[in-house]
């Protein structure tokens, strides 16, 4: 019974974390693909091989604003524009650490819930759930060392 | 498997016999509405998981500017664009379903439930629709040449 009364805290959890996602995903997106000053995802396709995608000239002068006049705008220097400014630094990390959190566990809890659903035998749901576990842990670390350590 | 969606039938037909309906094999499995529903959420949702999974390995490169910029490059991609349009529907869906169901579990808007399918529905294609214009321009761009595709409010 313990059992059946910690996953109804993780469905309440579930609901949260999605509710959640819906707002940290508005501003991801807003941030990632629409601000024409520090998007990394442009409105261009590439296709030559060892061509970078154009950047809005709010983008570009965004860059030699923050990092100098000679530095141009990248993907990596664009993104790095944002991390220039260290209170902006600091927000934008604590805003990736806890999405990503949110996001792992929302995901990995549903995918238990497919495996679950799916997979009758006591011994199989439990390597299922052990490994899909260690793959969220693992992304986890990962994640953490990506934003924590981005732009140093 | 079909995916033609019919809303719950009337209680009476599942007391008659069999009906020309009833006589597929796959009559059992009748997709309804909800059950719709209950289908993508679970497919978009293990799609989502898939890409979450590839999107957190390639940040890895954000300690690397060079290889960063390999990456994005890449994801300017014609077959990148089609995925980022892809994803948005799926994540559009997913979460928009989602709200739903956490609006009838947590508020119990059961009783207003059609009402709430068709509104957020219609929510959904305007996200799918503005949110992918960037991705369904480039693409524009890129088929029929520069200037074919109006900007909007690019």
């Amino acid at each position: 019974m313990a059992a059946s009364k910690s996953n109804a805290l993780n469905w309440f959890l579930h609901r949260i974390t999605g509710t959640f996602l819906i707002f940290m995903l508005i501003t991801h997106f807003w941030v990632q693909h629409y601000d024409h000053q520090v998007a990394s995802v442009t409105h261009e396709v590439v296709t030559e091989k060892g061509e970078m995608p154009d950047y809005p000239d709010a983008a570009k002068e965004g860059v030699k604003a923050k990092m100098g006049n000679d530095v141009e705008a990248t993907p990596y220097n664009v993104v790095m524009q944002r991390l220039a400014d260290p209170v902006y630094a600091v927000l934008w990390k604590g805003f990736n650490i806890l999405f990503l959190i949110v996001a792992l566990h929302h995901g990995f809890y549903g995918l238990n819930n497919v495996l679950t659903d799916y997979i009758r035998d006591p011994m199989g749901r439990l390597v299922a759930r052990s490994l899909s576990w260690t793959v969220a842990l693992g992304l986890l670390i990962i994640g953490l060392y990506s934003v924590i350590t981005a732009g140093w | 498997m079909a995916v033609d969606t019919q809303d719950r039938p009337a209680a009476t037909t599942a007391e008659n016999g069999p009906t020309a309906e009833q006589d597929s094999r796959f009559q059992r499995y009748r997709i309804r509405t909800g059950m719709f529903a209950w289908i993508m959420h679970r497919l978009t949702g293990v799609g989502l998981v898939v890409y979450l999974i590839i999107h957190i390995w390639g940040l890895k490169s954000l300690s690397d500017p060079e290889t960063f910029n390999a990456l994005i490059a890449k994801y300017h991609s014609p077959i990148f664009k089609v995925g980022e349009f892809a994803l948005l529907v799926a994540v559009a869906y997913h979460a928009m379903n989602g709200l739903r169901i956490v609006l009838i579990d947590f508020l119990g808007w059961s009783p207003k439930q059609k009402r709430l399918f068709v509104t957020l529905g219609a929510v959904t294609a305007l996200i799918i629709l503005v949110g992918g214009w960037p991705s369904i321009y480039s693409l524009g761009e890129w088929l029929f040449g520069p200037g074919t595709m109006p900007s909007l409010f690019l």
